[in-house]
């Protein structure tokens, strides 16, 4: 939804709805710009596209085609929670960027590295599947072979929800 | 015997065993009980599984530390990443809609979750029920001169009001567990920083730890200590990349504290794993002469 004149931002609450359905994704309404979270972010320290503060501006307007697209800065995001500890407005910068992945997962553009964390989480319930080899580490320290997961479980629990991530 | 229930997590337990054998020995020389879940998952994953899903993560969570509360326990990590996840999930499940929103999930598999059971970090087990005095007690050979950079890692610390672990400005917990181990605590300079692991970007991670090693290094420590499997990762494996990337060799060895600390309750060098480490706390043998009583 791009406006007609390129000088005036139109705020998208369609875009804002959808966020305000993840956990804590709805905070950023709290932010006051007054830019706590960048002095002591490690990814603004390192990298010149990164900026929580910048980012909480954008989520502000709802500027989703600047934050939800491939290979979106969003994950340059060390996850050092620190914005967390600094933000006087309690935004939590981080969950906001967090609740954002969730929404470009839904778009189908988390990066290969979470999408294969869930994937060998589905299969094992771990996120280092157990193989003989691991056993037998173990077991030179007198440690017992590694307790298989009760996967039914797991998957009842990760049934096709259909009341989550949508726009409703 | 104080009891609690053991969340080993999936790194600890499969990758670094030598870990869990530490943590097993020493906390029974400090007289603490270990108590073994039955059918825990993956935390899971404060990283990915939490980007792609995070009603999915707490429900998972929620189910881990359902666990503990049928045992009536208090539940401990040994990994900052479980920490993190577990803590998290404590706090935000304190809030009736999102309770709710997990239980609706945990009902399918008839359970619910009650938030009875504390989610405790094994360092924080160790500094609130054992003490340091008592740490310094079980000690056989004490470590003196040994300098012992301090990396807390940042899901130990933060976000503060939620971990409730220490002050992430200027905490303390970790150098007072090397002093009762002899060792001499050191704080870098950029000793605050992250190892990087959850980053999707290379360069901001190697420029990370390219600057918290040179630190280290400044400060001559024989070792980097740490409290996390996945901090421990970055700095043995990622430590490699770092020196080809910027023809520097730093040259320091990663221990996690346990091990550490079983080494100076006299657990003999050879038994501890340090053989599966690139960098080698080789600086530990000159210890191994010393008296164990």
């Amino acid at each position: 939804m791009s406006a007609d004149q390129p000088d005036v931002v139109r705020v998208d609450f369609a875009f804002k709805r959808e966020l305000a359905q993840k956990i804590e994704g709805n905070l950023a309404n709290y932010c006051y710009q007054c830019g706590a979270c960048v002095g002591d972010c490690p990814a603004t320290r390192y990298s010149v596209a990164f900026n929580p503060r910048e980012i909480m501006l954008k989520v502000l307007y709802g500027l989703e085609d600047e934050l939800l697209g491939e290979h979106s800065v969003l994950w340059e995001c060390t996850n050092c929670y620190t914005c967390h500890e600094r933000c006087p407005q309690e935004v939590k910068p981080v969950e906001v960027i967090i609740s954002l992945k969730n929404m470009l997962a839904d778009r189908g553009l988390a990066p290969t590295a979470a999408d294969k964390v869930v994937r060998t989480f589905m299969t094992s319930g771990r996120t280092v599947p157990d193989n003989p080899a691991i056993d037998k580490q173990r077991a030179k320290y007198g440690l017992p072979p590694l307790k298989p997961v009760p996967m039914d479980e797991i998957r009842a629990l990760l049934g096709v929800d259909e009341e989550e991530g949508g726009d409703s | 015997m104080k009891r609690f229930a053991f969340f080993p997590g999936c790194l600890i337990p499969a990758r670094h065993p030598a870990m869990e054998f530490a943590i097993r020995t020493t906390l029974e020389k400090l007289e603490i009980e270990i108590v073994d879940l039955e059918g825990t998952s993956c935390c899971p994953d404060p990283i990915y599984f939490k980007s792609k899903d995070k009603v999915s993560w707490l429900s998972v969570a929620a189910r881990n530390l359902c666990l503990a509360e049928d045992l009536g326990l208090d539940i401990f990590t040994n990994c900052s990443g479980c920490t993190a996840t577990l803590s998290e999930t404590y706090h935000l499940l304190q809030d009736e809609e999102i309770r709710d929103r997990v239980n609706e999930r945990l009902a399918r598999i008839g359970r619910e979750y009650r938030g009875t059971s504390r989610v405790r970090h094994i360092a924080t087990l160790v500094r609130d029920e054992v003490g340091y005095e008592a740490v310094k007690n079980s000690v056989v050979r004490p470590l003196e001169g040994l300098k012992v950079a301090i990396h807390y890692g940042c899901h130990l610390l933060k976000p503060s009001r939620i971990m409730q672990v220490d002050s992430p400005d200027d905490p303390q917990v970790l150098e007072r567990l090397v002093e009762a181990i002899g060792a001499t605590p050191v704080r870098h300079a950029n000793w605050y920083l992250c190892c990087g692991k959850a980053c999707q970007n290379e360069d901001i991670p190697n420029k990370m730890m390219h600057d918290l090693l040179s630190t280290v290094n400044d400060e001559h420590a024989d070792l980097l200590g740490m409290i996390c499997p996945t901090c421990f990762g970055q700095f043995d494996h990622g430590q490699m990349k770092i020196a080809k990337l910027y023809e520097e060799d730093f040259s320091t060895p990663p221990v996690y504290y346990f091990q550490l600390l079983a080494f100076a309750q006299g657990v003999p060098y050879e038994n501890l794993g340090f053989e599966r480490q690139r960098f080698k706390p080789v600086a530990l043998k000159k210890f191994e002469g010393a008296a164990v009583g």
